[in-house]
């Protein structure tokens, strides 16, 4: 294991190897240059939003105004005799088995929900889409938008799981029933009401874990939704051709997964739907489909026109799949000399009018040997649109919980919160905790740190193992001896930049000599969608085995050429030369030449992967932060991370994961929040409210790699996209605390809980 | 009502015709079809449809078109000649400045107005330059390492150490095809901003 510190702030000497001259046999680890670089900086890279087909008309949504009321008529007639519009949809005009959409997700299970409420139905938050339009242009939709008429009869809503589990509250999902009261913990004693799902898990005893500990520590922690706050909103064109065939071109993570919701929404085999993954502007877990493509798909059978939708800013907020919030309260028996024998969490997730949250909850546990550990953990539901994912889903806000108590702990024991760590944590095979959280406390001078007037330290580690999925790649060698990747992945980090990368290690050439090109649906190999940190495992392990297959034709032509056995033959720098005997070499273009005449024809190399587990890893985060103590301002005077990557194959993308994960997860913390008023409406739905980090809210950040392989993953590589995000809350609740010895539990810390807390420390 | 304009865009004459509400950034993607400016918000808060009005950061989304008229408007298609990129777009590449990429367009635009301003910026002056454009991927980090190697890049030569900086060496040409005259709007590219 190899732990390598990034040289910041000068990331150029990475580069230096970007324009070297690379030697055929080392292309992992070498921090090349994205591959779609330079379509990006020259404004080439399409994006959904940026296509225009002969045609096209703009669809716009009817929004519910309240966040609780039923529908009780919709009248669209002045909406359809507006001159340019050319259709209209509600849950009345659609088929029954068109009513629903689906969405499927990486860590969520397959959602159903109904495209539109009908008469009698409920529209359950803010936002809720009740009609869409689509007309020659966007002022004219809106406009026809505008001349639908609703009639509601407006309920009393609920926004907090606390007052929405109570009998008497609104019932929100109608079917929804209560679940059976706890014997223990916050809400024992009453059945909990507005419950959309159930997590429940116990591993010994931990009653007798309690008994035998020397200290309990309980605590309630809140966190707010978040939003992943992508820059490009969520768009699609569609267009359906008069044969039926349905083209979808999509700002989406997985254009597989599009196409399986799209034909499971719209009842249509998935051979007639061909997706078209465009260029993504971030999705972070919530561009899975099935907020704008399937309604785009339903305009554009109607008007027999393409359509295209753009979400608006304030859309996303009031109608898109942000992460859930939670309620979650601890209880840990530690030993006096910090052994933690026992945990408990309870949890309320609040997952809106849908599901998918608790079952994040057992992250409560953390990276430590706990004996006896038990959960309850629920979804509840609120006046709030459904939860979706949001990088490392549930993570961020159970590992708060589980880390800032972890830190509070070794605060009251007076043991250094590292060692804490150090003494408890797991150990085994393929797993590097101490290692790198070791490497982050070196990295901060954790050991010699000393702190000014209202400065503090903040440590926090978090877990997570990624996912992985079926993928396919074909590998082919052309007749300049160059190698082209064709498959079907959608690159939102930089990964077809890898898998060129593991394309070239594999055939001895440069990584500059591998092109890469995505296939839409219909003519890609399938592959699974982004997200979850699948790709460079799963992926990786598809093109490492098609540019193995190719490289075995190579070494049979070459074989042939060369006349020695292929066990004698070498490949590198381009060509493929007999052992020890560097005259006897043929070029691969040679060989790529010669493949057209050869009896087995051009060189095709296949590689598919299903599904293989993959060892877990952490991201350890340090943070200094300095507190205006008149303000209650927070300002970041450090902030350093490290994470087990398994093998990096391009250095600078991994460092990019790294800190882009720990800022979003630090800025939950510091700043992020929706927030919903009492009537149910959203209150933040803009980018001036939700304040997400500018540059300059960061200090430089400081990284480092440690570099644990995985048996199963392409030269040992872990999943690293999302682990990054999980200790952030908890880091700089622990710096807080550090510097004004308040915990402060209820995430975002905006200046003016922090100044309470000052307060309350001061009288 | 709609009236006939003439927007100038990376030096190349734009005739369209646009109503008095028509906002500068959809004059650009809608009617000259250069789509590099992005919107992200529409409310002048993400810097992602930022675009240089005579040589100044605007965000385009708060600008009427017709307001734009007879001035300089320089766009990401402008910013390169021919195959030689600018400076800061050659940085971001190889400083890892960017990842999904739609604040790429905007975040070039105003470091090179920075640049212009501030020859040899510290690393707190390119973060205060910046602060009007939102990224949610990079953590800005490898954002302010590009303008600074950048910053470096310009003044080397600008001391007569003058390099054609191509763009071949690293790239990968089938997957991003060289910058070359703007295909949508069938001009070739000027040579503002640089
Ligand atoms: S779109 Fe103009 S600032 Fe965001
Ligand atoms: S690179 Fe994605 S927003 Fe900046």
């Amino acid at each position: 294991m190899t732990a390598t510190e990034s040289a910041k702030p000068t990331t150029a000497q990475t580069n230096g190897q970007t324009n070297g001259q690379s030697n055929g046999t080392h292309q992992i680890g070498r921090s090349v240059t994205r591959i779609d670089a330079l379509e990006k900086v020259t404004g080439r890279a399409q994006y959904a939003a940026d296509l225009f087909l002969p045609g096209m008309c703009y669809g716009v949504f009817k929004r519910s105004p309240h966040a609780h009321a039923r529908i009780v008529s919709i009248d669209t007639s002045e909406a359809e005799k507006m001159p340019g519009v050319v259709a209209v949809i509600t849950a009345m005009t659609l088929s029954k088995d068109m009513a629903s959409v689906v969405e499927e997700e990486m860590h969520a299970t397959r959602k159903v929900v109904s495209l539109f409420p009908n008469i009698g139905e409920k529209v359950k938050y803010e936002g809720a889409k009740v009609a869409a339009v689509a007309a020659v242009s966007r002022e004219i939709a809106f406009e026809a938008s505008e001349r639908i008429k609703v009639e509601y009869e407006v309920l009393p809503p609920v926004t907090d799981v606390r007052e929405a589990i109570k009998e008497g509250a609104s019932q929100i999902n109608e079917d929804s029933q209560p679940a059976d009261a706890l014997p223990d913990g916050p809400f024992a004693g009453h059945p909990i009401y507005n419950v959309a799902g159930q997590n429940h898990r116990a591993e010994g005893d931990v009653e007798a874990g309690f008994k035998a500990a020397d200290r309990i520590f309980e605590d309630t922690y809140v966190i707010p939704r978040a939003h992943q706050t992508y820059i490009e909103p969520q768009t699609t064109v569609a267009d359906c051709a008069p044969d039926g065939k349905v083209n979808v071109w999509t700002s989406t993570q997985g254009h597989f997964a599009t196409r399986s919701n799209l034909a499971n929404s719209l009842r249509i085999p998935a051979s007639r739907i061909n997706v078209h993954g465009m260029t993504i502007g971030g999705g972070f877990g919530a561009k899975f489909g099935g907020i704008v493509d399937t309604y785009c798909v339903l305009l554009a059978m109607k008007a027999h026109r393409p359509v295209k939708i753009v979400y608006t800013r304030a859309e996303e907020f009031l109608d898109a799949r942000p992460a859930p919030g939670a309620v979650i309260t601890v209880k840990t028996g530690v030993k006096n000399d910090g052994t933690i024998v026992a945990r408990q969490a309870w949890a309320l997730w609040d997952t809106g009018s849908g599901s998918g949250g608790c079952y994040a909850t057992s992250r409560v546990k953390g990276v430590y040997k706990i004996e006896h550990f038990k959960l309850d953990a629920y979804d509840v539901n609120t006046n709030k649109p459904a939860p979706g994912a949001y990088r490392a889903p549930g993570a961020p806000q159970a590992t708060f919980a589980g880390e800032a108590q972890i830190n509070r702990i070794a605060h009251e024991l007076r043991i250094d919160p590292v060692e804490l760590r150090l003494r408890n944590m797991r150990e085994g095979e393929q797993i590097a905790f101490k290692e790198t959280l070791s490497a982050v406390a070196e990295r901060a001078g954790w050991a010699q740190r000393t702190k000014g007037a209202h400065e503090g330290w903040g440590v926090a580690v978090g877990e997570w193992t990624n996912g992985a999925g079926p993928a396919g790649a074909l590998v082919s060698v052309h007749e300049d001896g160059k190698a082209r990747v064709f498959y079907g992945l959608m690159d939102i980090t930089g990964t077809d930049t890898a898998m060129a990368q593991i394309a070239a290690e594999v055939l001895g050439i440069k990584y500059e000599d591998v092109t890469v090109s995505r296939g839409d649906t219909d003519s890609a190999p399938f592959g699974t969608a982004s997200g979850g940190s699948v790709v460079t495992f799963s992926y990786g392990n598809a093109v490492k085995r098609a540019a193995e297959d190719a490289r075995d034709r190579i070494l049979e032509l070459a074989a042939e050429h060369l006349e020695a056995s292929v066990e004698d033959l070498e490949v590198s720098d381009g060509k493929v030369t007999v052992k020890g005997n560097p005259e006897a070499s043929v070029t691969l273009a040679q060989l790529g030449q010669m493949s057209l005449r050869s009896r087995n024809g051009p060189i095709v190399g296949r590689g598919s992967f299903s599904s293989e587990p993959s060892a877990t890893t952490i991201a350890a985060q340090i943070a200094r932060v300095k507190l205006d103590p008149e303000t209650g301002q927070l300002r970041l005077l450090g902030a350093y991370g490290s994470l087990d990557v398994g093998k990096s194959i391009n250095p600078m993308a991994c460092e990019g994961q790294m800190e882009g994960g720990l800022v979003q997860g630090f800025s939950w913390g510091m700043m992020e929040q929706m927030q919903w008023r009492e009537d149910g409406r959203n209150w933040n739905p803009g980018l001036l409210d939700y304040r997400v980090p500018t540059s300059l809210d960061f200090p430089d950040l400081e990284t480092v790699m440690v570099e644990q392989p995985t048996k199963n993953g392409p030269f040992g590589v872990k999943g690293i996209g999302e682990p990054p995000i999980a200790p952030g809350i908890a880091v700089i609740s622990s710096a807080i605390a550090d510097a004004t010895g308040v915990w402060i539990n209820e995430a975002p810390f905006t200046p003016e809980r922090v100044l309470a807390a000052i307060k309350s420390k001061a009288s | 009502m709609r009236t006939l304009i003439e927007l100038t865009v990376n030096g190349q004459p734009y005739p369209i015709d646009v109503e008095g509400r028509t906002r500068l950034l959809d004059a650009l993607r809608e009617k000259c079809f250069l789509t590099g400016a992005k919107e992200g918000c529409s409310t002048g808060d993400c810097g992602a449809c930022t675009v240089l009005l005579d040589g100044q950061p605007v965000t385009s989304c708060l600008v009427l078109a017709s307001s734009a008229a007879g001035k300089e408007i320089t766009t990401i298609e402008g910013v390169s000649a021919g195959e030689v990129l600018h400076p800061v777009q050659q940085a971001f590449m190889s400083a890892g400045g960017l990842q999904c990429g739609i604040c790429t367009p905007g975040m070039i635009l105003t470091s090179i107005a920075l640049l212009n301003e501030n020859r040899n910026p510290t690393r707190d002056q390119i973060r205060f330059g910046l602060q009007g454009n939102l990224c949610r991927c990079t953590g800005y980090g490898k954002i302010v390492d590009a303008v600074e190697v950048a910053a470096k890049d310009m003044a080397t030569r600008e001391n007569g150490h003058h390099m054609e900086v191509k763009t071949e060496p690293d790239t990968n040409p089938a997957m991003a095809g060289p910058a070359q005259a703007d295909a949508t709007g069938g001009q070739a590219p000027g040579e503002k901003g640089r």
